[in-house]
């Protein structure tokens, strides 16, 4: 219509959602922040005893990025024709996501066993709303990675015609990108 | 409109009312200004036969104009009002008294710090909803509440402050200047009984105020 | 049925258009669903009318079910308004030192009991017959629990306001601004055939339909409504204790954070459609000043509401789960101003949702009457942007007495006071608009002249509560309320009323009856002005919002007339709305045909045949001007339609 279309509708979609998505995450972790300058020492006092998991959850994020690049690479093999590489690249993307999922479970899961809930004061609180939101996040990203993985299946996809993982591919990253900012400003600041 | 203001007996917020009254003839003239040539401009320019509107796309001078003009009143406004909101919103120096007053459902609590002069001791008085004060005597209040959100009104002496669950507010000050009795609602929704949560303020004369200070804690 | 009419389409415009092609043909790559496009505007076939009606995936039939929508939210809104307004004119008196006499409550009209009941039981009317039944009955009746015998409850008072509130704000003006006008002008205004998702407009309606129910179902529950104000303090809301209220208010929050997906999805949608759909030549600085404002509130919007959902989330987790976020009473607590500033960060945005659409109706509309372009057309667009980016940076100026650090105060009051700035040009540039124009005194001209006038009053009173020592006594007082519904009733709602009149004809192919437009303009101006006016006054006396009684406090006993006034006003407000449904619903059935360009406007959706089509355009127009070429020298018509191709010979009104 217009003369120039640098974004196809889809794209440009995706990425005004992105617009809100990240006001979401703003308002949660400026709700971090208030409780974090809010409190002298953090933790506070009452569960010192508890460490989150640094290290495990660093490796986490070494696997999410890893999947981010493999999402890329997914992108850069549907643009250049190479199907069968695409669907190998989107399979094990999704399969790191999986792990990421599995793994930040399981923490959730030692963390709970050790005595912080959703009700150890804010300090519980937001650190599993936070998380879990991204968690929610990436859960979601993992079922629309796997509709793309299904339509990569069914052939769907070509050099002419990849707008369904480029659209999931822009999500993904921006979901992986968030995460090393949580990954500081909860675990280790 | 000026007029409706309840009757004024703050020693510090007699630059409330001055701003107030600043504004008032400011948007007064303003309003006057921009509805009178709205209504000229619609009597003047009203669709006649034969008539044609005039092809005008805007004026940058204009524009900057007013723009500027603008600019400069608000402006201004704002450099008027700081030194009056600091004034109103700072810790007061070396006040004479110091009342800690409480919001909780719905009612406010004073408690006075008693002879010792320090909170927290046996010697502490709490009344409920009544607050005794000397006239032109410069009040502390340390303003907390129990349970939710309120709002610490004296119309009288142009003084609002929200009470904060679990934190002492301590910018809340003043200086009554006429002994009577006020009243004091609160001003931030707090829950069924938000209507009628209504403290007094009872300003008396010194020897009034000394009086009542013996009554209360007979040596 | 899609690929079929996608077919005879394509092939349609091939021939007239080839950017018309090329975007179709964009269109089916990026779009992973086909049938996302419904493109059969070239033959009319009959669809089933839940396909048409129901699920429709036309933006003018969405646009319509949102104003439908609205306006139906705006009498229960309004109801609430008059029931509470009931309450404040006749409370209770009672005795009070130096006070007025004491007096008993009045009941409400219709519903409550005689007076031969009250005192003797006896039954006279058919009111006290349902009284009787509802007192002998074993359940506790909804009437008998918040209205015991026609007197509101002070707790049911609280949720009448906040309810109120609620519904105003996001169930009645942003889907009528943003919902109706956006839906149907966007497309027909930009000259494009739908929206860029239209399933996603579908799902939008109706999440915004679930909202609403869930919102009504809330009154039902146990415990009753919401009563925390629309703005929901925390602590008050975060802990049922407080309030009593149980469920209502988690349906309130839950409501809220569906209504936020509505809002995402359609913003979305918007910006979208406008960056990517607009017919060729319609470049941004031909924009019509109300797309350029739809635009900008899209994109409020979007960035706004999210904030607010991930309050509702915390609050909710407060709610249910035990945490506490906004519970400061607690060990390793929360922070009771957190909800506040989260609210209000996105609630300063809503408040300019609220009116900036409200703007860009009252230019069309100016533009149009004056027969003149937009005085300063860039400087609107400008100003528009401008009070936009401001609305981020002002939200502490709703918690000057919050207990927030006295220093910030002096960082939002000077903030607050730039939104003057950009106010006072476009206030000035409507005038401007009107300077040696050639005004016709239409129905929509009045309601936006009564826009210009309220907006003047709203946005002079707005500069009180700004600055901050004032503010400290007329924070929370009437004054905020007067101030308010000066800028969201006298501004956006007038803004609304005139652009469904100018509207209507291509909405519906017929006017709306001029007569009953009029008398219904004049009645609600004047009703308008008593109500709310006199509001400034109480606000100046000191009076409290969301008070239930009034009466309780001997230095508001004065102001009893002047509440008695206002309710009263407000009856006649609300009875006066009447004739704009009575007048809106036959019109569409008997209503004057309309052409097709019946207020002689250069903007496209006049361009499509009157009633539009199903894909709007028989091709796509292309626009060679910008929207405001009224009165253009040398040219015989008084307007020049922007998709008039250059130097073709003028031909006035068809």
């Amino acid at each position: 219509m217009t003369e120039s279309r640098p974004l196809s509708n889809a794209k440009l979609g995706v990425l005004i959602l992105l617009g809100a998505e990240t006001m979401l995450f703003v308002g949660l972790i400026g709700a971090f922040l208030v409780f974090r300058m809010g409190n002298v020492t953090w933790p506070p006092l009452s569960i010192d005893n508890i460490q989150l998991p640094r290290l495990v959850t660093g490796i986490n994020t070494v696997l999410l990025i890893i999947s981010g690049y493999i999402m890329f690479l997914a992108l850069r093999a549907v643009q250049q024709d190479r199907i069968k590489q695409l669907r190998n690249f989107l399979v094990f993307t999704g399969t790191l996501g999986l792990l990421f999922l599995v793994v930040q479970g399981s923490e959730w899961v030692q963390l709970i066993g050790k005595g912080l809930t959703l009700q150890s004061g804010v300090y519980g609180g937001i650190f599993y709303v936070l998380i879990g939101c991204h968690a929610v996040h990436v859960l979601g990203a993992v079922i629309w990675l796997a509709i793309v993985i299904g339509m990569a299946i069914a052939g769907r996809f070509s050099s002419v015609n990849f707008t369904g993982v480029e659209t999931c591919t822009i999500y993904w990253i921006y979901v992986v990108a968030l995460w090393p900012i949580l990954y500081v400003l909860v675990y280790l600041a | 409109m000026l007029g409706w203001l309840p009757e004024n007996i703050s020693e510090y917020a007699q630059g409330v009312d001055k701003l107030f009254a600043l504004i008032y003839w400011i948007t007064v003239v303003a309003f006057v200004l921009v509805i009178g040539t709205l209504i000229v401009f619609l009597i003047k320019y009203r669709h006649r036969a034969g008539h044609r509107a005039e092809y005008i796309e805007g004026s940058t001078k204009l524009e900057i104009i007013w723009t500027a003009v603008t600019t400069v009143i608000v402006f201004g406004l704002a450099m008027l009002s700081f030194p009056e909101w600091n004034n109103l919103k700072s810790p007061a120096e070396n006040p004479d008294y110091v009342v800690q007053v409480r919001g909780e459902q719905f009612n406010w609590y004073m408690i006075y710090p008693g002879p010792d002069n320090e909170l927290g001791t046996e010697d502490d008085l709490e009344l409920e909803n009544e607050l005794y004060v000397p006239e032109d005597k410069l009040v502390q209040i340390l303003l907390t509440s129990k349970d939710v959100i309120h709002s610490f009104f004296i119309p009288n002496l142009r003084q609002k402050q929200d009470a904060l669950p679990n934190q002492t507010i301590d910018t809340l000050k003043f200086q009554a200047r006429e002994p009577g009795r006020y009243e004091i609602p609160c001003a931030e929704l707090c829950g069924f009984g938000h209507s009628g949560m209504l403290g007094y303020l009872i300003v008396q004369t010194q020897e009034e105020y000394d009086a009542w200070v013996a009554e209360q804690w007979p040596e | 049925m899609q690929e079929n009419e996608n077919i005879s389409h394509e092939h349609d415009d091939d021939e007239q258009h080839e950017h018309a092609h090329d975007d179709n043909d964009t269109m089916e790559h990026t779009h992973e669903h086909d049938n996302d496009e419904q493109h059969d505007h070239a033959d009319h076939h009959e669809e089933s009318f839940i396909r048409k009606y129901i699920f429709s995936l036309d933006h003018k039939m969405i646009g319509k079910q949102f104003l439908i929508y609205g306006l139906i939210m705006l009498f229960v809104g309004g109801g609430l308004a008059l029931l509470f307004r009931w309450q404040l004119a006749y409370p209770e008196t009672p005795e009070l030192e130096g006070g007025k006499p004491a007096k008993a409550a009045k009941p409400l009209p219709i519903i409550g009991p005689s007076q031969k009941y009250i005192d003797d039981g006896e039954v006279v009317t058919g009111a006290d017959k349902m009284w009787e039944r509802i007192y002998d009955s074993d359940k506790e009746e909804f009437l008998e629990v918040n209205m015991p015998s026609g007197l509101i409850e002070p707790h049911f008072y609280n949720m009448l306001f906040t309810m109120h509130a609620t519904i105003m704000v996001f169930f009645v003006v942003v889907p009528i601004l943003v919902g109706a006008f956006g839906n149907f002008l966007i497309p027909l205004m930009i000259g494009t055939r739908d929206m860029a998702f239209p399933v996603l407009n579908m799902l939008s309606f109706w999440l915004a339909v679930l909202a609403a129910v869930i919102m009504a179902a809330g009154f039902f529950v146990p415990g009753g409504h919401a009563s925390a104000g629309w703005t929901g303090y925390a602590p008050l809301s975060a802990d049922p204790q407080w309030t009593g209220v149980g469920w209502g208010l988690n349906l309130w929050a839950i409501s809220l954070l569906i209504q936020g997906f509505s809002s995402l999805v359609g913003s979305i949608n918007y910006i979208t459609t406008i960056i990517n759909m607009r017919a060729p030549g319609m470049t941004f600085l031909r924009l019509p000043l109300v797309i350029w404002s739809l635009f900008i509130v899209a994109i409020l919007l979007l960035l706004a509401f999210p904030v607010l959902s991930s309050a509702l989330a915390l609050l909710i987790f407060d709610r249910l789960a035990g945490t506490t976020f906004f519970t400061s009473t607690a060990e390793g607590g929360g922070s009771s101003l957190l909800w506040q500033h989260l609210f209000w960060f996105f609630g300063h945005p809503e408040v300019y949702i609220l009116i900036l659409p409200g703007m860009g109706i009252a230019s069309e509309l100016i533009a149009v009457n004056s027969r003149k372009p937009i005085f300063g057309y860039r400087s609107m667009v400008y100003a528009m942007i401008a009070i936009a980016f401001l609305g981020w940076v002002v939200w502490g100026h709703h918690m000057f007495q919050s207990g927030m650090r006295p220093g910030m105060g002096a960082f939002f009051m000077t903030t607050t006071m730039l939104i003057a700035v950009p106010s006072a040009i476009k206030t000035f540039n409507w005038l401007g608009t009107m300077f040696r124009g050639s005004i016709r005194f239409t129905t929509p001209m009045l309601h936006a002249i009564a826009f210009v006038s309220m907006f003047v009053i709203g946005g002079l009173s707005g500069i009180y509560m700004a600055n901050t020592p004032v503010d400290i006594y007329i924070h929370d007082t009437y004054y905020i309320v007067a101030h308010i519904h000066y800028v969201v009733f006298g501004g956006s709602l007038f803004a609304i009323f005139g652009g469904i009149i100018f509207w209507f004809p291509k909405m519906y192919g017929r006017y709306m009856n001029d007569t009953l437009s009029k008398i219904h303009f004049w009645l609600t101006f004047i009703a308008f002005n008593c109500t709310f006016f006199p509001m400034h006054i109480l606000g100046v006396g000191g009076h409290m919002r969301r008070i239930s009684n009034p009466m309780q406090y001997e230095y508001l006993q004065t102001f009893e007339g002047m509440n008695i006034f206002i309710t009263m006003s407000a009856f006649t407000l609300g009875f006066v709305q009447l004739i704009l449904v009575f007048n809106f619903v036959w019109s569409i059935y008997r209503g004057k045909v309309a052409e097709k360009n019946p207020w002689n406007v250069t903007t496209l959706e006049w361009e499509a045949p009157t009633p539009v089509p199903h894909g709007n355009f028989a091709q796509i127009p292309t626009v060679y001007r910008g929207p405001y070429e009224y009165s253009v020298p040398g040219e015989e018509s008084d307007f020049i339609p922007q998709a008039q191709p250059e130097h073709a010979p003028a031909s006035a009104g068809d």
